[in-house]
Parts: C-alpha cells; structure tokens; sequence
C-alpha cells in the first residue's frame, strides 16, 4: 500500500478506536518528564492578548504544505493571521482523520470561537496571529522542534506581548 | 505539542493544552492541561457545534488563568463527552 493511504487508514482507525489510541500510548516512546515549567498567570491574564497554537497541521491555502513525506516529520511552522478568513484555511496532515475539522476548522483551531470571546469580552483582546505546527514529529525533527522552532515561535509571541496561549492537538 | 507547550511557557507565557490522552499528558506533564473525552482530531467537540466550543473555549481559558499548582490535568466537565 502506498504511504499516504496506509497512514490515513490507520489515522481512521485510531480516530474512531480510543482505546488502541491507549494502548499506543503504554508503550510509546513519549518523553516522560518530572517536573514542569511554570509562568505564573495573572488575574487579568484574559485581557490578552490571547494566542492559539495548535499540532493539527493546519496552515493558509497559500503557504507551503507541511512535509508528508520525511518519515520524522516537519518541524516548521505556519503563522495564522487572526484576520484569516476560517475558507482560507486548510489541513496537511495524514496521521490523524481531519474529515470533521476541514469541514468546521473551529474543531481543531477554535479561531473564530475565540472571536466570539472578544466580542462578548470575555477575553481583552485576540492576538494579532496564531501558529500552527503539525504532531508526529521525530528523531532529527524532534531535536530541530525542540532546539529551533518551538523556541522561535515563543519567541515571536513574546514580542507580540502574548498573555495566555491555548493549544490544540490534531 | 506538549514540548512546544513547555517552550513557550518557559518564554514566561502561561499555556493550557487540550489533552485527548490522560497517558500521554501525564508523561509529558505540560503546565496545565484539560482533558476532554473526544476522539483523536476533534479537541473542540464535533462540527459546528458552536455553543459546545464557546463553553469549553471558556472552560478552558478560565482554568488557564485560575490554576495555580503547576503540571495540573483538569478532567472537563462531563458535558464534553463525544455524545
């Protein structure tokens, strides 16, 4: 079987079983960590402005698809303006089953959700841009993710003086 | 994208994950995290379910403020089961 429909049949099969989705996870090797980093959230953390990341894959029609593949992945990112249409968006990611998130993106990127939240004021103020990286990274891409770009993007949300950042899987 | 979570909370961002897996998120031990009982692509519930989103949007951010004891995992409430 060719690799893109053998991962998205296995992506089906995951989706739909959460137990073997457990059963991956016993025995996979996930990095365990025992302790935690820590920023303090300040009672009026909600004024914002508030971002979204996401591991889903999901990037603007326009930008370059993530790498399907390397078989360890992609460990770049996309930014995701908030002014972004939720039509302009779209999915590259064959380890998971993104059926109901390209029909409603708000399943993985709660973008226009988070809209909302703005203009009831529940939240201050929307970041000015989110980002969107997809999972399933390893090996090499694993070290690049940890070493080069996750720090990038935090690094980019600091200047944007981020105050609460949500984040989504796939 | 627990390991992204810790990156930018070692930027001094406080973060909260949606966690789809209580195994994984307690072997990653990101900074705070809620547990919600979908499948594997649906971390905000189903489509279209837009008042399901808004609560659990809500839910989550609030937690994301409140929680004060770090590598907390939140069970959500059990209206969030993938009914």
């Amino acid at each position: 079987m060719i690799k893109p429909a053998k991962d998205k049949l296995l992506a089906s099969i995951f989706t739909n079983s959460p137990g073997l989705v457990n059963l991956w996870a016993k025995q996979a090797d996930i990095v365990t960590n025992t302790s935690t980093p820590w920023a303090s959230a300040a009672s009026n953390t909600l004024q914002g402005p508030v971002a979204l990341v996401t591991t889903a894959g999901v990037h603007l029609i326009g930008q370059p698809p993530f790498d399907m593949d390397d078989p360890e992945g992609d460990a770049s990112f996309r930014e995701i303006p908030s002014s972004t249409p939720a039509g302009a968006l779209t999915i590259t990611h064959n380890y998971y089953d993104h059926g109901d998130a390209d029909a409603d993106i708000n399943v993985v990127l709660p973008i226009e959700r988070l809209k909302e939240l703005e203009a009831e004021g529940f939240i201050g103020r929307i970041a000015r841009r989110h980002f969107s990286f997809m999972g399933h990274i390893l090996g090499s891409r694993l070290e690049r993710l940890v070493g080069e770009t996750a720090p990038a993007v935090a690094a980019e949300m600091k200047k944007d003086g981020i105050r609460a950042a949500l984040l989504t899987p796939g | 994208m627990g390991l992204i979570q810790r990156a930018i909370e070692e930027a001094d961002i406080p973060t909260l994950s949606i966690s789809l897996n209580r195994t994984v998120t307690e072997r990653v031990k990101p900074p705070r995290a809620v547990l919600v009982g979908y499948p594997l692509g649906h971390p905000m519930g189903r489509p279209f379910n837009k008042k399901t989103q808004i609560s659990l949007l809500k839910e989550s951010l609030t937690l994301l403020r409140d929680i004060r004891v770090p590598g907390t995992l939140v069970d959500a409430s059990d209206r969030y089961r993938f009914k």
